[in-house]
């Protein structure tokens, strides 16, 4: 599985490098964005950065690499990728749930109140997009 | 000849009996009773067939080696003086289980009285006959157990629990001690073999160590003989059921302390420490103890004071030196055994008869019970010392030896003073137990009407009272022989020509014994008025009580001193406890790295890979910061811990361990995920507490300051252990061999899985302990009291859910976990197929058991998060605890398969095997036990979560318990 990296040819070294480097530079922002954004739910959104396109970077950085040295076949980062794109958002969601819960129940200004709805719509359930 | 298989018999035969007897249905009293019986008789008759091997200082032995390489073996040694012991032992162990068979009430569960009677009649019988000295400690310590189970006998009654436990303690301590002395002996000797050590006298009395093992071995045989100052275990073991104490405190238990003095005086005695200790105990205690004996009220208590007062004459003749003395010695242990067991059997049948054994009450009963009064009497003169009864003649023996000269000293003076003082006591408190009991009115106010016993409950005592008298008036044609058996197998070329006769033509030992007789008399009608109400105790040392001053001691030590202790180090203040251990940790490494300065390698900045250095800058930060934050912000603490686990990941992957570096990630998953848990149990955040004090600031600074040092050290520790070169090592042969040997290229899963195999199975089975271990104590965990309701969050959302008409109680949970949990019980499929694969290439690549059965634990993990506990449970049966039964098995029988094939245990088989359409696959049976690892580890982590998850389920049903608990409490506060 090892790569000559002496014999590599250039074209190929270029484009892996600058997957890699558009991969770690969103993974970057996103970093930057959780500390300079205000307010919690504008926070959460930065590290989408990392995790969609700052991964996705990386991964193609990967097959190129492994698909120009010819070493295996490219399953492994499309997994990757695919378990990356599946399971990171339960994270957020659920993180961002429970920032819009607390801070429901504290009546802090500016969110939304779940209760009301729900009373004023008492024949249908509200749907998942209605209560965030 | 005698074989000597029959000592095996001799001491083997009550163990059995005891066993059997215990197998037996409780209810049968008689059928225990008989086999008891029969069993003691077998085993008089094989000590009586066994005198004609034994006379003239012959030996019998049988040796069953056990640890030769340590001079450890079964070997069974009988002569003489052993064989005495056994008559002594079987013969009045069989009268006492005759007398047990009226004694004892219908209400008595008497299985396990005979039982445990024959278990201490094997001890007692194994401790006489013992070739081995460290056999016979443990025969001794074999005693200690069953007296403090047959002293506890009545265990609903304080006073036996206490007394019981009071004998174990000093007698088990003693027993301790004499083990340690018998160590001792034997390092001396350089054989733990009696015959050897018996032979090694001046060996001993030379060595350097022979005043340390003088001492330990006093310590085992005087507290075991109820010495001065041992001796207050002994009046407090009367409260057992009286054939035990006739039993113990008079022919067996008490009398082992004698023994062992008597066993060892060819090789420890003769020398000033022995005669300086043992002499001042003995004395002590024969005086004493006679003294105490006059004020008891207690009949019992009498006897057991009187008897200490006669072990003390025992202990004194012993520690004279002399071997006309330990002629003495021995005849008296043998008269004091037949005239105190008849005597306590007596004043059973008086407790039996008349309800009592308060001699205040007592008065008349020679009228009830003429026979019984008779006989009691003989043996009360025996005891007294009167002419034509055995005790007679022994003391006589003593009297003469006291007025010898032995060495230049007060105590060597004074002896014969004290003897004809304690001689008088002796026949004052003889006296008054005959007065009182059965003499004077006729008692009217006992809680029973008193008649004679059984004619079979009496047997016991006639028999024994006869021994007294025929060796009393025919000593030469009675008992000499078998005196002389004992005495020669003791002293050997010693033996002196002593005279058994009873009539030695007037000297001054009978001029002691008449003036002790008299003085007695006079003392008794002097005292008798006083007595009739005095307290009980002796004058002026009544308030000083021996029992007190252990009790004392006894709460001092496991009372009070263990409460200071657990205060400082007990689990129920967790805090304290960790920084005890963290600095304590910290102090053994820097004791132990002292002065390795020179070891340590050059710290270079040059080399360093900077990517590295910046990961382990944040690594290392984060595990500062979770230090910091780690007093008020426990999930900020966590989540820096988790950091630091990751960095630690990526060190491992970047230092080429990818192995280590899957674990790691793995282990940090679960770890992570089970404290998070946790922390739902842990006491919540109180806005009163100050947190900005300087005392807080202190303390947390003092903290974190311990916390750092202590990650330092560990990295400073890493860092020169990887620095160090190794030497040529094991490792080395490993990467060699992995593939040839072990069938893997993946070293180190060739490792765990197979050489060191043993290994791996010894962790695993660590692992499942602690397991279970976690799953015990939490399942009697209760939260403390601010956290065991639900959290508020919870209880919000129910609130809100049971208000809305048309939703259930944990709908809004379910509403908000809706995608989340779709997708994480998604993933279970994924995280199955991703520890089989682990699984799977383990023994090639980076992988294997362990690492696959965390997978697959943090795939039940996500379940259960996923859904909650019930509706994990409803749908899907884990069995934790079979997981971890079958990963035992597996690795066990992995293991034991190579056994069958003529290979040591685990050694693992390599081939390839032709699988259809895949082509040569690589098997080993370390895959077997691999998967053995495998469930293991599910099965533990499991198992621990299980026990975490099921807490949330307890804590909301506890409350209405107390709710109900409470308000009852209220109601009867208003009632």
């Amino acid at each position: 599985m090892t790569v000559d990296l002496v014999e590599y040819p250039l074209w190929a070294a270029i484009l892996v490098s600058s997957f890699l480097v558009i991969g770690s530079l969103l993974t970057l922002i996103g970093a930057i964005g959780i500390v300079r954004l205000k307010s919690f739910y504008d926070r959460i959104h930065a590290p989408t950065l990392a995790t969609s396109w700052g991964t996705g970077g990386m991964a193609v950085g990967s097959m190129i690499f492994f698909l120009v040295g010819g070493g295996r076949p490219l399953v492994h980062e499309l997994l990757l990728a695919a378990f990356v794109t599946i399971t990171t958002p339960v994270t957020l969601m659920m993180l961002g749930r429970a920032a819009i819960y607390r801070d429901r129940s504290s009546a802090r200004p500016g969110i939304p109140p779940l209760g009301r709805r729900v009373e004023l719509n008492l024949s249908e359930k509200p749907s998942e997009g209605e209560l965030s | 000849m005698w074989s000597s298989e029959w000592l095996i018999l001799l001491v083997g035969l009550p163990f059995l009996g005891s066993l059997l007897t215990a197998l037996l249905p409780s209810h049968s009293r008689s059928a225990a009773n008989w086999l008891a019986g029969a069993m003691a008789l077998a085993c008089f008759g094989i000590a009586i067939s066994a005198y004609s091997s034994v006379t003239d200082g012959m030996v019998v032995r049988h040796q069953v080696e056990w640890v030769p390489h340590l001079g450890l073996s079964l070997t069974l040694r009988l002569d003489g003086f052993a064989w005495m012991f056994s008559m002594l032992i079987t013969g009045i162990g069989a009268l006492v289980i005759l007398y047990a068979r009226y004694y004892m009430s219908p209400k008595d569960p008497v299985v396990r009285f005979y039982a445990l009677l024959l278990a201490f009649m094997g001890a007692m019988q194994g401790l006489v006959v013992s070739g081995n000295i460290i056999l016979l400690a443990v025969f001794w310590e074999l005693t200690s157990i069953f007296s403090f189970l047959l002293i506890g006998y009545w265990h609903h009654n304080q006073a036996a629990r206490d007394g019981a436990r009071m004998a174990l303690t000093i007698t088990g301590a003693g027993g301790l001690c004499l083990l340690a002395g018998m160590v001792l002996l034997g390092q001396i000797v350089g054989s733990y073999d009696l015959d050897v050590v018996l032979q090694s006298g001046d060996l001993i009395r030379a060595s350097d160590l022979y005043l340390p093992t003088l001492l330990l071995i006093l310590a085992g045989a005087l507290t075991k003989s109820a010495q001065f100052p041992f001796h207050f275990w002994l009046p407090n073991a009367m409260a057992a059921p009286t054939p035990v104490s006739a039993y113990l405190h008079s022919a067996t238990m008490v009398k082992a302390g004698v023994f062992l003095l008597t066993r060892f005086w060819p090789v420890l005695s003769g020398t000033d420490a022995w005669f300086f200790i043992v002499g001042f105990a003995g004395l002590s205690t024969l005086l004493i103890g006679a003294y105490f004996a006059i004020f008891q009220h207690d009949l019992k208590g009498l006897l057991a004071y009187s008897t200490i007062s006669h072990l003390g004459l025992v202990t004194t003749l012993l520690s004279l030196g002399s071997p006309l003395a330990a002629v003495a010695a021995i005849f008296h242990m043998v008269n004091h055994a037949t005239f105190k067991a008849s005597l306590f059997m007596a004043a059973g049948i008086i407790d039996h008869e008349a309800g009592t054994r308060d001699m205040r009450r007592l008065s008349g009963l020679f009228s009830f019970l003429p026979i019984t009064a008779t006989l009691a009497m003989v043996a009360s003169a025996a005891m007294a010392g009167v002419p034509l009864l055995n005790g007679f003649l022994s003391k006589e023996m003593f009297f003469a030896e006291t007025l010898e000269q032995h060495r230049a000293s007060v105590l060597d003076t004074v002896t014969p003073y004290v003897a004809t003082i304690a001689a008088a006591f002796a026949v004052t408190y003889s006296i008054r137990l005959i007065h009182t009991v059965f003499f004077g009115p006729r008692a009217s106010d006992l809680p029973k009407v008193p008649h004679e016993p059984p004619r079979w409950m009496r047997l016991p005592i006639e028999l024994l009272v006869l021994a007294c008298l025929v060796v009393g008036t025919i000593p030469g044609l009675s008992i000499g022989s078998y005196l002389d058996t004992a005495v020669v197998s003791v002293l050997g070329d010693a033996t002196p020509v002593y005279s058994l006769s009873i009539w030695h033509g007037f000297n001054l030992p009978l001029a002691m014994s008449i003036v002790a007789l008299l003085g007695g008399i006079v003392l008794y009608m002097a005292l008798k008025s006083y007595l009739d109400w005095c307290e009980e105790g002796p004058p002026i040392f009544r308030r000083l009580k021996g029992q007190r001053i252990f009790e004392r001691i006894l709460v001092a030590v496991s009372w009070r001193w263990a409460r200071v202790a657990e205060r400082f180090l007990g689990t129920r203040r967790l805090q304290p406890q960790l920084r005890l251990i963290v600095v304590a940790a910290i102090l053994a490494g820097v004791w132990a790295m002292w002065g390795a300065r020179h070891l340590a390698p050059q710290l270079t900045i040059s080399g360093v890979d900077p990517v590295l250095a910046m990961m382990w800058l944040v690594g290392g930060g984060c595990a500062v910061a979770a230090a910091y934050q780690a007093k008020f912000h426990r999930l900020a603490a966590l989540i820096f811990l988790g950091v630091a686990g990751l960095v630690t990941c990526i060190t491992f992957v970047w230092l080429s361990a990818p192995d280590l570096g899957v674990t790691q990630l793995l282990v940090e998953i679960v770890t992570t995920v089970l404290i998070l848990l946790g922390l739902r149990w842990l006491p919540k955040r109180d806005d009163q507490i100050e947190r900005h004090g300087f005392w807080v600031r202190l303390r947390r600074g003092r903290d974190f300051f311990i916390a750092v040092i202590a990650g330092a050290g560990m990295a400073l520790l890493a860092y020169y252990m990887m620095m160090t070169p190794l030497p040529p090592s094991v490792g080395d042969y490993y990467l060699q061999h992995a593939y040839s040997e072990g069938g893997g290229t993946n070293v180190v899963n060739v490792i765990l899985v197979d050489f060191r195999g043993f290994d791996t199975l010894g962790e695993i089975v660590v692992l499942a302990v602690v397991a279970l271990t976690v799953f015990a104590l939490l399942r009697r965990f209760r939260p403390a009291e601010d956290n065991s309701e639900l959290p508020y969050q919870q209880r919000e959302q129910n609130e809100y859910d049971s208000i809305q008409r048309d939703r259930e109680v944990g709908e809004t949970l379910k509403d908000y976990l809706l995608v989340p949990s779709v997708i994480m019980r998604w993933m279970f499929a994924a995280i199955t197929l991703l520890a089989a694969y682990l699984f799977l290439r383990g023994h090639d690549l980076p992988g294997g058991g362990f690492a696959a059965g965390v997978a697959m634990a943090i795939g039940f993990l996500l379940q259960y998060l996923a859904g909650g506990t019930r509706w994990v449970e409803e749908r899907l049966r884990i069995r934790p605890v079979q997981w971890i039964g079958f990963g035992l098995l597996a690795a066990t029988a992995t293991g034991l398969g190579s056994l069958t094939v003529g290979y040591p245990f685990l050694t693992s088989y390599f081939q390839y095997t032709e699988v259809p359409f895949i082509g040569g696959v690589p098997t080993a049976s370390a895959l077997f036990f691999d998967l053995g690892v495998f469930s293991l580890v599910v099965g533990a982590t499991v198992l621990m979560l299980v026990a975490i998850a099921h807490q949330s389920l307890r804590a909301p049903k506890a409350r209405p318990d107390r709710a109900v608990a409470e308000r009852a409490a209220v109601e009867q506060g208003e009632s």
